[in-house]
């Protein structure tokens, strides 16, 4: 695995048009993520997302209902979005029995170093390190909490 | 969008050599640049380097023991790394789980 590259599969028992609309709509996306979401739904459809004030530049890359929508977030003002200088974030819907397989991935952390995303996905995939050593960190902090 | 992050902290512990090496060090109780390149595919002065990264950060600290500086984990400080660490690991779980339940809620409406 890639450390740059944080994944995550869901079942959704929803059909891929409902799953779409909610991952791609502005108005579902400040439901689930953002406090502000302005953007249009289509390639290259260029806005911004808002945190507590703060707003962040967002690009539409791909949107293909009900079948795929990506974006770019976080690269500075006056920038194009592309590699190296954002976030890129791709759901893919793929229709099941009985719902909807969402599949997520995250990249880029590597090109943008240290951020939010990228300690997500080191933490959540790095195999060898974290996986090592983690499981010992209650006993560290029991043990530090006792020294105290 | 993000908790209160101390980015030394975790910018020290981004790169895999240096969780290595705090492996290392955890696991033997402690260690020096020269011990601990021996079990590493980088030079010891390369060590070094990341050794100070992590010492800046609070990770680790050195003691003079003979002619080498001798390096343990501060455990308290990796404890709360690994705190803020899991914390933000979660995002994009909750993010996932909430994307679910809007669209199962909206597909039980439509029946």
């Amino acid at each position: 695995m890639d450390h740059g590259t944080l994944e995550r599969e869901i079942h959704i028992d929803a059909t891929p048009d409902v799953v779409f609309d909610v991952v791609s709509n502005p108005e579902h996306v400040r439901e689930w993520w953002t406090d502000e979401a302005e953007y249009p739904v289509e390639p290259g459809g260029d806005g911004r997302i808002g945190f507590g004030g703060t707003w962040v530049r967002f690009t539409v890359v791909d949107a293909v209902p009900p079948k795929l929508f990506s974006f770019r977030w976080t690269h500075a003002e006056g920038e194009t979005a592309a590699p190296g200088n954002s976030f890129l974030v791709v759901f893919e819907l793929e229709p099941t029995a009985t719902g909807t397989r969402l599949r997520m991935t995250e990249t880029g952390f590597r090109e943008r170093g240290w951020d939010e995303a990228k300690i997500a996905a080191e933490y959540a995939d790095h195999v060898s390190g974290w996986d090592h050593f983690l499981p010992r960190i209650p006993a560290c902090a029991a043990k530090a909490g006792a020294a105290r | 969008m993000s908790t209160a992050v101390d980015d030394d902290l975790w910018s020290a512990i981004g790169d895999p050599t240096r969780r290595r090496m705090l492996d290392l060090l955890l696991t033997e109780g402690g260690g020096t640049a020269t011990s601990l390149s021996e079990h590493l595919p980088v030079t010891r002065q390369a060590v070094a380097k990341h050794l100070a990264v992590l010492d800046r950060a609070g990770l680790v600290h050195a003691r003079p023991e003979g002619r080498e500086k001798q390096f343990r984990v501060d455990e308290t400080q990796l404890a709360r790394a690994a705190a803020q660490l899991a914390d933000v690991g979660k995002t994009w779980d909750a993010r996932l789980q909430r994307i679910k339940r809007i669209a199962e809620t909206i597909e039980r409406k439509k029946k």
